[in-house]
């Protein structure tokens, strides 16, 4: 089963590279804006950690900057990380303001325009056994974010139905998988409306927990999730979901990464409602997903009408399967 | 006639040195104070609103003295092109340029300097303390060359006039 991929208008190659290249000091930038553009299309993440070689993620492979701006498969010829690179990003990304952006580093990761995501490691500095904020920060890494517009395509079938109602999804699958990246553009054609299937525009609520799905950069998205879609960036989800439910009353409630208790009360809510669910959860089969607890206890409780599995292969967000919520049997794929 | 338009040219240069000295050393404290007003502003835009750095700065060199401006607007341009200048290079060159228009010492200029390699780069608690430290230091400055214009302001004023006039009676 193949989805149809297209890279939308503001995430082509030269956006990406140009997003991402103005984060690094001016001899790193250099560096890598010699890389070809079938690097730039594939890259992932690039990984910076003092005194190690540079490493970038390429979704099929890891290579290694060298110090002529090549790629390497030979991880000793790697460009190495020094103090001065490390302490320069660290100031480009934190706009030279670390104490602008404490609640970021609390949280592990700072967005940049354009939605990618830097993920920091260091030090961290407790108080009241909560972590206040980091120090010493010694490891970055560049998660290069990608919306892929049509990535929910052979999954809007099983999700809508011909009248244009939706079912309560859930999106299953390991990490790397694709399951973001499938439901934002879920959220985005259900906001949009989707003719074919007699769906009108909907409101979707989206609790963006961790910024990963509208990648919002101080509150705006900057992914495409549509025109009826309210955005509640960084928010802890039960809270958000309980929130965008009593004030901007959502027909469809999104978001992502589901496991905690209080999660299950807050869908339950959600659900008595009358909203629809789409969310998603870790998990490499639906067995599995009946051995964490939580997520039993929703299944259970067959809160969710359809759960959808991903695989990574042959591409990431590829259906596996798709299982019906109440009979817990395969519809297809 | 020549001569006396000579004499009152020595007179005038001397006159001209003397107050020039003199504004040195009556200007200093005022740009010290000055200093010390807009490190506290800044504190204010980092501590209570949080503003980035640039802005920060930005905001700052609107409500200061111009003198004292240069320093914020020049560092500040420079975070703002983000070509990978780290805030101390910003900070130093901004300095360079304030000590040629200012009236301050390298003794104040290095107060300022130490906290460049500070700025922006901890936590809200950490750059109150470094600021608050920067605003003390440069309120002692301040009453040393406060001390020193008492002294000195009217001495170089006089001396100026009266090293001409010597000059002046020792052509004669």
């Amino acid at each position: 089963m193949s989805n149809r991929v297209a890279i939308s208008g503001n995430n082509t190659v030269s956006s990406v590279k140009d997003a991402v290249l103005c984060f690094f000091p001016t001899r790193l930038r250099h560096l890598l804006a010699r890389l070809p553009d079938r690097i730039w299309r594939d890259v992932e993440e690039i990984r910076v950690r003092m005194y190690q070689p540079l490493i970038l993620n390429l979704g099929w492979d890891e290579c290694y900057l060298t110090y002529q701006g090549r790629l390497t498969t030979e991880i000793n010829e790697g460009y190495k990380v020094e103090t001065d690179d490390l302490s320069r990003i660290i100031q480009l990304i934190t706009n030279s303001s670390l104490y602008a952006v404490e609640e970021e580093l609390r949280n592990g990761f700072i967005t940049l325009p354009g939605g990618h995501r830097v993920g920091l490691s260091g030090r961290a500095v407790v108080e009241n056994g909560k972590v206040r904020t980091l120090k010493y920060i010694s490891g970055l890494n560049f998660r290069i974010s990608k919306e892929i517009q049509g990535a929910a395509d052979t999954i809007i079938p099983y999700v809508v139905d011909r009248r244009g109602c939706c079912y309560h999804t859930l999106i299953v699958s390991p990490p790397k998988c694709g399951k973001t990246t499938v439901l934002r553009d879920l959220i985005r054609q259900l906001s949009y409306g989707i003719p074919s299937r007699n769906l009108r525009g909907q409101t979707v609520g989206l609790v963006d927990e961790r910024s990963e799905i509208a990648g919002a950069y101080k509150g705006v998205p900057q992914h495409d999730v549509g025109p009826r879609t309210d955005v509640l960036d960084a928010c802890p989800k039960a809270e958000g979901m309980m929130m965008l439910l009593r004030a901007l009353s959502p027909q469809v409630m999104a978001t992502d990464e589901i496991g905690r208790t209080e999660d299950v009360a807050a869908l339950e809510e959600v659900l008595n409602a009358g909203v629809k669910i789409l969310a998603t959860a870790h998990a490499s089969s639906i067995d599995e997903l009946k051995q964490r607890p939580v997520l039993k206890r929703l299944m259970d409780l067959k809160l969710f009408e359809r759960y959808i599995l991903l695989c990574s292969t042959p591409r990431p967000g590829t259906l596996k399967q798709v299982i019906d919520g109440v009979t817990l049997r395969p519809l297809g794929g | 006639m020549i001569k006396l338009i000579g004499c009152l040219c020595i007179l005038a240069a001397g006159g001209l040195f003397g107050a020039s000295k003199a504004a040195g050393y009556a200007h200093r404290p005022q740009e010290l104070r000055s200093l010390q007003a807009a490190l506290s502003l800044l504190e204010t835009e980092i501590i209570y609103g949080a503003t980035p750095l640039p802005e920060a700065l930005h905001q700052v060199a609107q409500r200061v003295n111009p003198i004292i401006a240069t320093l914020f607007v020049t560092a500040g341009d420079d975070l703002r092109s983000q070509d990978g200048t780290s805030v101390y290079e910003a900070w130093q060159r901004a300095l360079y340029q304030l000590q040629d228009k200012s009236h301050l010492r390298s003794s104040d200029i290095s107060v300022l300097a130490n906290l460049g390699s500070v700025l922006g780069a901890s936590d809200r608690n950490d750059q109150a303390k470094h600021l608050k430290l920067a605003i003390e230091r440069l309120g002692v400055q301040a009453a040393e060359a406060e001390e020193q214009a008492r002294k000195n302001v009217k001495l170089w004023q006089y001396l100026g006039f009266f090293a001409g006039a010597a000059v002046v009676l020792l052509l004669i």
